[in-house]
């Protein structure tokens, strides 16, 4: 009923070709919009901000950069947390150097720095494939991170160690630092997030997200009918770290306030695929689900006993916590294998034929 | 719309309930952000039953503080600094203090305090810099800093002559973390002044447990003395591997977090000689531990174990709830009232005066070394002593021990204010 799709006729090409051929999909993501834009920041707590809304947004960002190099174009990668490191040290390095920058173009430039990183380490993607490609990457997980504890110039030789957010102004109003006020923090990354998604979506599903799917598929096959591997699998490594290095700019600057170099550790880049994997690879919706079960669910989990007035301890809650994200995360795997993006297309295509199945 | 509806309803759970959480009628709430869990669980546990335990036994016996009660609260962070932002967040609406229990959790919430007028209380840890209390206004980290105990042991082992160091080699092994990195600006100032070679060694988190490289150069470079800054896994692993490679363990000198009890006993008496600097000493016979035996441990109320009481950490734990509860208590006198608020708080914090007779009022004599904080003054620099490793326990083996507050205190304002000026505008107060 709800999603009845009798009455669309597609009557051109270009109708059938559109994001949302079912008028459906579009008032959904209207609406999602509508809640993210509008009715979020007016309800929203400063501890909803800064645990929920913001982070989930910038791990759907990176698990959407890891995304496209892993679910689009078939490489795996272990490195996400160092490529994150990159552009948060590149963003860092760029507001201190230039404090005038504006943060909108120091976020998207820093994005580069990352990309050009993830280029280096992807060369050998030529050459080696699946799990030999992981540990390729697993390399650049430890050397990027040994070189922000080893380089004094990436955290300005600071006593700590680690690199510090400094307050940051945008036309007069503070954006970043400790000064600024959540809200404005959460429209930076929505914006930021929004526009990455929209330009992400039509380039997957253009003629590079093509050549990627190809290459992921078989890449012999690819190779045969004219594809250029070297060319394909470099853009999807440049494109995938350009988008994990603005999401670690954004996950310094306007979440975290301050980073020191452990932060970008392997448990990062796992957290992140993990995300990418139980959200649905070779998804693009896939990874803002995937984020709200790993990033928001446990934040959910741990102040819901004190909303029933139940007395637990906190270690304990913690405990119960981990117990059940990790039954819920092989509970989802069992139901589908393949994320709950494509838990969420079935549900959909049930919903298209409902209340007449086959 | 399934997916959908639960999301929306989940996220709507949350956006109320975090207003609501928390939901304190009355008393003071003084959450500590523990850890029981995670990989550095078995040091938080003793320290966070101390803590527990101490507010839990003046509830008890004198049913709180100036007649109001305390209300102590945990939110676990897994020495996460993630989870300790979150936990942050949670508790800050109704709390009167925060205590972050990790350099790194310090660090992301020191410039918010600022911002939420919150203070926050870090005994012995944190930045060495929040000494300077004209800059780091909601900063406390009495009653010694990392810098001070730096201090104090290179006063040890030089038998107070700093000079009669130089030519000597001293390594000093550190988890290479903001923690382990706090104290090498004195080294190298000290090392620079005084003629002797500070050799750092840094022990990466991932090689905690295996530190067989970082002791192979120990044993090639043959230092004089090994300075240690290990945190959890580190000093076990630092304290077996200085056995297996026969270190003089009188050589071996570490600071106050890593001188566990249970770190040592697992090697035993072949660690007799460990030596670690600490600004609070067990006291199995303390007024104190009577009374929390008595209302607490015998009550059944306290999840600590018998042989936890005596231990350095959990009694570390009940000075640290002490320090707290006085400084509350001089707010409390101070302004007049029995319930306080945050910034009331940060007065009290800041005129802490524990004197000799103060701690004898308090049971707990000999458990830390009197001082007195002040506005300028946030540190307080009681000094400590020197606990030694008998083979069976840790026992006081040194006469009070000073830090050269002079020097300290001119690092303490240069690196205050290269933060402050780094995070600039950041607002400073003038003291007097």
């Amino acid at each position: 009923m709800l999603y009845r799709t009798a009455g669309q006729f597609k009557t051109s090409y270009k109708k059938d070709q559109a994001l949302f051929p079912v008028r459906q999909d579009a008032t959904l993501l209207a609406l999602i919009l509508g809640l993210a834009w509008i009715v979020f920041p007016f309800m929203a707590s400063e501890f909803a901000f800064q645990t929920l809304l913001i982070p989930v947004l910038v791990y759907s960002l990176a698990a959407l950069g890891l995304n496209i190099l892993t679910g689009f174009a078939g490489q795996l990668s272990l490195g996400t947390g160092a490529f994150m490191g990159v552009g948060a040290y590149a963003c860092y390095k760029m507001i201190t150097i230039f404090p005038e920058m504006n943060l909108i173009v120091a976020v998207l430039l820093s994005g580069f720095f990352s990309s050009i990183v993830g280029v280096a380490f992807g060369l050998p993607s030529l050459r080696i494939k699946g799990f030999y490609l992981a540990i390729a990457t697993l390399a650049a997980q430890f050397f990027l991170v040994w070189m922000f504890e080893k380089v004094g110039w990436l955290y300005n030789y600071s006593n700590t160690g680690a690199i510090q957010v400094p307050n940051i102004d945008m036309f007069g109003v503070a954006v970043a630092g400790p000064l600024a006020s959540s809200v404005t923090k959460y429209y930076f990354v929505l914006f930021i997030v929004t526009v990455v998604t929209v330009v992400m979506i039509n380039l997957t599903r253009g003629t590079q997200g093509r050549i990627w799917k190809a290459t992921r598929d078989m890449d012999i096959a690819a190779e045969l009918i004219g594809i250029n591997l070297l060319k394909s699998k470099l853009t999807a490594f440049a494109v995938s770290s350009y988008v994990v290095g603005v999401s670690g700019a954004l996950f310094v600057f306007l979440w975290r306030g301050a980073a020191e170099p452990n932060l970008f550790d392997i448990s990062l880049s796992f957290r992140v695929l993990f995300i990418a994997i139980i959200g649905g690879l070779g998804s693009i919706m896939g990874n803002f689900l995937g984020a709200i079960l790993i990033v928001a669910l446990p934040v959910v989990l741990n102040i819901l006993p004190e909303l029933f007035g139940i007395e637990i301890a906190s270690a304990t809650v913690e405990h119960l916590n981990i117990m059940i994200i990790g039954s819920l995360i092989i509970f989802f795997l069992i139901i589908e294998p393949h994320g709950l993006a494509r838990l969420w297309a079935l549900i959909r295509e049930k919903l298209i034929i409902w209340p007449f199945p086959h | 719309m399934n997916k959908f509806v639960k999301i929306a309803a989940a996220t709507a759970i949350a956006m109320s309930g975090a207003t609501a959480v928390m939901a304190q009628d009355e008393g003071l709430y003084i959450p500590n952000l523990s850890y029981r869990t995670g990989p550095f669980a078995s040091t938080g546990i003793p320290l966070m039953n101390g803590q527990r335990d101490y507010v839990a036994m003046l509830n008890a016996r004198d049913g709180g503080l100036n007649g109001v009660h305390l209300e102590f609260d945990e939110c676990e962070t897994g020495y996460s600094t993630e989870k300790g932002v979150e936990c942050y967040e949670a508790t800050k609406d109704q709390a009167i203090v925060t205590q972050p229990w990790s350099t790194g959790i310090t660090l992301q919430v020191l410039p918010r305090t600022n911002v939420d007028e919150i203070p926050i209380l870090a005994p012995g840890y944190g930045f060495s810099a929040m000494g300077d209390g004209s800059v780091f206004q909601w900063g406390f980290n009495m009653p010694s800093s990392y810098w001070d105990g730096a201090s104090m042991i290179l006063n040890e082992i030089s038998g107070g002559d700093l000079s009669s160091l130089a030519g000597q080699k001293i390594a000093f092994l550190h988890l290479d973390h903001p923690y382990g990195k706090e104290p090498l600006p004195f080294l190298e100032a000290m090392a620079e002044a005084n003629g002797f070679e500070l050799l750092p060694i840094p022990v990466g988190l991932s090689e905690m447990q295996n530190q067989a490289s970082q002791w192979l150069q120990i044993r090639r470079e043959r230092p004089d003395y090994v300075v240690m800054w290990g945190w959890g896994a580190m000093n076990a692993g630092a304290i077996s591997e200085a056995v297996k490679t026969g270190y003089p363990m009188d050589q071996f000198v570490g600071v106050w977090w890593s001188g566990h009890d249970a770190d040592l006993a697992a090697v035993g008496a072949d660690g007799t000689g460990y030596r670690s600097i600490s600004w609070s000493a067990p006291q199995p016979d303390a007024p104190v531990m009577a009374a929390v035996r008595e209302h607490v441990f015998e009550a059944g109320n306290s999840l600590a174990s018998e042989e936890e009481l005596n231990s350095v950490f959990y009694q570390r734990g009940l000075v640290i709830s002490m320090i707290l509860t006085e400084g509350i208590a001089a707010a409390q006198d101070h302004f007049g009232s029995a319930t306080i608020d945050a910034a009331q708080l940060r007065w009290g914090l800041e005129n802490v005066n524990i004197t000799d007779e103060r701690l004898a009022e308090l049971g707990m004599s000999g458990m830390v070394a009197p001082f007195a904080t002040s506005c300028s003054d946030h540190t307080g620099h009681s000094g400590g002593w020197m606990l030694r490793w008998d083979g069976d326990s840790f026992e006081v083996d040194s006469d009070h021990l000073s830090p050269d507050s002079e020097t300290i205190r001119a690092l303490e304002v240069s690196a205050a204010a290269e933060y402050a000026a780094a995070n600039a505008p950041w607002p400073t107060a003038s003291c007097e």
